[in-house]
């Protein structure tokens, strides 16, 4: 009980930290581009259009308002694909000061993610602008998002944690899990529908893939407006708490070590 | 609790280190290994069974030499490294000043840098603040607070690391010799602040290869010797015993190499006095002849100002960019036949704010400035700029340059580099330091006019080892020690140190313009596209960077690697005892050598020469070439 104190009093003393880590990773982003933060909203917009030109009329007909759709699903996914990549390296990248200061080393890994979450809060901007565009309704249910982004961003810091760690002892990790990415993409339904696929690469992608899981309450949230059915719901905070544990405690593990080897 | 009397109090620590050349860090190494069981059964005790106390308010020195540990325990302390056994107890805040500036992004500005650096040692927002005024203050760089921190000097940054780390009274403050970078202005300063900790009951644990130091601020010293402790307790005589072994060595080390020249007895024609050009192609022309020469070096390598350092793959010049021109096909037939050259050509870049001007002066530049593109066009220009000053006799550099150049040329590209060169403001300075200035009317970057260029292959420092192959080479040697032990032992000396010091400065120093690297490794495949960019503006305190791997582009073709090398140059103002460069070859430093010059001509015995001995700026093709006709004249 008292290391639970002193873990959640460390964590309070470095918040500040974990802040200006946050807004270095996003002040050093933009620095020098010309429309700084814009670019935020309008990246993920641009490559937006880009995928609904490619992928609307292969879809047309089985998908209503496929932007929309689409959005949804990546804009998920690229949070995902950003924060994990970036909670991979986070311990190996700051080898020089974790050799030199003591601090809490989970908060390179926390605040790569965190940051990432606030890009994609920024992004939600365009998902906005599509939807004015495309004259999508907009349903109250929209406004209950956050829950989801919170399940998503657990999900990912639980992610983040075990491949920091893992990074530290092997970097192939590092290439194996892009190929991962990869096919994390094609196997959630962002770009097509999940009826397209077959029965049981179906019945697998609703139960095994977490992604599916968040992607799903998103859409329901936001393109059909209606609350999230209760086993993607349960099951996606479920899994995210789940996936942190297992993170926290793979970490937890292995970071005495650390120093060895970076 | 009894050992509430310590504030720290380290019993019976191991450190365990799992030795490099053993780390795995893949999974194909990782199953190979495994396989073969070798996993983690190379290890290495960093610390061995060390014990330490240390009450509050006590100072403590760590000495001990390189790899003895001092850094491990200093870590293990902090809480970096933990304990494979024994423990460490700690009561109260550790302040680590372990790499002062650890932590600092270099994209970042200073000021930002100084809220993230204060977070990374625990503090908070609102803390740092309350004392952001107190930490600029101290690091005195409020001119530049906003710019970012990578254009920053090493002694700048350490500045900056120590303020903000010392903001705070710790109850333990942790120093690792760092502040070995910093001016003596600043070394002072931190001392002094560090004398204002102790007395406010600070616990300091200190690391320095400074003995006198250490024995002036800390009242306790624990001494390492490869993880174990070889002595504890008081200060003074802790390091008396370090530093008693420490010269018993390197006394041991000089001895057995004297004894073994004083065994074989050999009788030399020339004592060879500095490893530079000079001295190496004189004595590689005596050996040639069959006479026996012996090269003593002051410093702990051969090859002079030329000296390249192989670091990471790269070859780094140390003591500035030498690139290797001349006209003299004599002597450059007689380097390429010693070594390769490559094809380099020195073409620098200025960078003046955002803008950016080919080197020297010639129609890229001209074009950069004014868009202009015929020749014609341009002298019309710089002479219609000419006109409209009116200056019929310049006073000064500053109406020198512009009656030679005019406004936009001398404005972006010679102002802030000649003041940051001289230390001085233009208006300041005589006007016949330029005599002229050559521009040229062709589009050629080429910086040099003359018919051969290049870099030896490899560096110049295997150039200069290929010299002396069959030449007897003693460095750490120290000419006026060297000659106390060994006279009558040759026959002649060649002197190529500074003249003023053979004659122990009997008519006061000669002057030197002196230039300072601040070299570093910068994790990126290439941090400004060419070897050389010189910064003209005043407000960039170093006036050129030099990246080392484009001197050797054949090299970097063959092994492309994902870093880089680095040095930054300062100017700095000349005192005794800094690393002469440049000769000043004004009038009083001129009349002064003709004095030294007519001791020398009386001197037996001895020949004076290269850039220190004849006190004249050469480049490298006119000391070979001043080096062979020294050597034909003994030859007869």
């Amino acid at each position: 009980m008292n290391l639970l104190k002193y873990r959640v009093r460390t964590f309070f003393r470095y918040k500040d930290l974990i802040k200006a880590l946050v807004s270095r990773d996003l002040k050093l982003k933009y620095r020098r581009s010309f429309l700084g933060y814009v670019w935020s909203v309008l990246n993920p917009l641009m490559i937006m259009i880009v995928l609904t030109l490619v992928f609307s009329s292969l879809f047309q007909k089985s998908i209503e308002n496929f932007p929309v759709y689409l959005f949804t699903g990546r804009i998920l996914y690229d949070f995902l694909k950003a924060s994990t990549t970036n909670a991979l390296k986070s311990v190996t990248a700051n080898a020089p000061l974790l050799k030199k200061v003591y601090m809490p080393k989970y908060i390179f890994t926390v605040s790569k993610v965190t940051s990432c979450m606030v890009d994609m809060v920024l992004s939600m901007a365009a998902l906005v602008i599509v939807m004015i565009f495309t004259g999508a309704p907009f349903y109250p249910e929209f406004l209950l998002c956050p829950i989801v982004i919170v399940q998503v961003y657990l999900f990912c810091c639980g992610l983040g944690f075990f491949l920091a760690q893992l990074h530290v002892f092997f970097r192939d990790i590092e290439y194996i899990y892009s190929a991962v990415l990869t096919a994390w993409l094609y196997l959630t339904p962002i770009m097509y529908p999940l009826d397209v696929l077959p029965d049981y690469l179906q019945a697998i992608v609703k139960y095994a893939n977490p992604l599916y899981y968040y992607v799903a309450q998103f859409r329901d949230l936001i393109y059909y407006g209606r609350f999230p059915g209760v086993r993607v719901f349960v099951g996606g905070w479920l899994i995210a708490l789940v996936m942190l544990a297992f993170g926290i405690w793979s970490f937890q593990r292995s970071k005495d070590r650390f120093i060895l080897y970076i | 609790m009894d050992n509430r009397d310590y504030i720290v109090d380290v019993d019976h620590l191991w450190i365990r280190f799992n030795l490099a050349s053993q780390k795995v860090d893949n999974l194909k190494e990782y199953a190979i290994k495994m396989l073969k069981h070798e996993l983690m059964f190379q290890e290495f005790f960093a610390l061995q069974d060390v014990s330490l106390k240390v009450k509050k308010g006590e100072a403590w020195g760590l000495i001990g030499t390189n790899g003895s540990g001092k850094s491990t325990l200093l870590k293990a302390i902090s809480g970096i490294l933990k304990p494979y056994r024994g423990t460490i107890t700690k009561h109260g805040s550790i302040a680590p000043l372990i790499e002062l500036g650890a932590g600092f992004d270099g994209n970042l500005t200073a000021r930002e840098n100084i809220f993230l650096n204060g977070m990374v040692l625990g503090h908070s927002r609102k803390f740092m603040e309350e004392h952001f005024e107190e930490i600029v203050e101290f690091a005195n760089i409020r001119k530049f607070l906003d710019s970012p921190i990578k254009n920053f000097s090493s002694g700048m940054k350490a500045r900056l690391g120590f303020s903000v780390a010392t903001v705070v009274n710790p109850d333990i403050l942790v120093v690792d010799e760092v502040l070995e970078v910093g001016d003596y202005n600043f070394r002072r300063r931190c001392n002094e602040r560090m004398r204002q900790m102790l007395a406010g009951g600070t616990t300091l644990l200190f690391v320095s290869h400074n003995i006198q130091t250490v024995k002036g601020l800390c009242d306790h010293a624990i001494w390492l010797d490869k993880g174990v402790v070889r002595m504890s307790g008081e200060s003074g005589p802790v390091c008396d015993a370090y530093l008693e072994e420490q010269e018993a060595t390197a006394h041991a080390n000089k001895e057995k190499k004297r004894k073994k020249m004083r065994e074989e007895g050999k009788q030399y024609d020339y004592l060879v006095v500095g490893a530079g050009l000079f001295g190496a192609v004189f004595a590689h022309e005596m050996a040639q002849a069959g006479k026996r020469c012996l090269v003593i070096d002051k410093r702990d390598h051969i090859g002079g100002n030329v000296y390249t350092e192989n670091v990471d793959g790269i070859q780094v010049h140390r003591y500035g960019a030498h690139i290797f021109h001349t006209s003299d096909k004599e002597v450059w037939d007689y380097v390429n036949k010693l070594t390769e050259f490559n094809n380099y050509i020195n073409s620098p870049v200025a960078v003046y704010k955002d803008e950016l001007y080919n080197l020297p002066f010639n129609m890229n530049t001209f074009s950069q400035l004014w868009g202009l593109r015929r020749p014609q066009e341009v002298k019309e220009k710089i002479a219609s700029q000419i006109a409209g000053l009116n200056i019929t006799e310049p006073k000064n550099l500053e109406e020198q340059a512009l009656s030679l150049v005019g406004p936009d040329v001398y404005e972006k590209l010679i102002r802030g580099y000649t003041q940051k060169q001289w230390g001085r403001d233009c208006r300041e300075l005589p006007a016949f330091i330029i005599k002229r200035l050559p521009l040229r009317f062709t589009y050629d970057n080429n910086y040099f006019n003359d018919r051969y260029q290049g870099i030896p292959i490899g560096g110049y420092t295997q150039m200069v080892e290929k010299l002396l192959e069959d030449v007897d080479v003693m460095t750490d040697t120290d000419f006026f020690e060297f000659r106390k032990s060994h006279a009558g032992q040759f026959r002649k000396v060649v002197y190529t140190g500074m003249i003023d010091e053979y004659f122990d400065y009997r008519f006061g120093h000669l002057q030197y313009r002196t230039v300072r690297f601040d070299t570093e490794r910068i994790e990126e495949e290439n941090y400004q596209g060419n070897a050389v960019v010189n910064y003209t503006e005043r407000e960039v305190p170093y006036t050129r960077v030099i990246e080392h791997k484009h001197f050797a582009p054949e090299e970097e073709r063959k092994n492309p690697k994902a870093y880089t090398i680095i040095s930054r140059e300062y100017s700095q103002e000349w005192g005794p005892g800094s690393e002469p460069y440049y000769p000043v070859n004004d009038e009083k430093n001129g009349a002064l050598y003709e004095k030294y010059l007519e001791l020398a001509e009386k001197e037996q015995g001895v020949i004076f020469g290269g850039r220190l001995g004849a006190y004249r700026y050469y480049d490298m093709d006119k000391v070979i070439r001043a080096a062979l006709d020294a050597s034909q004249k003994e030859l007869g």
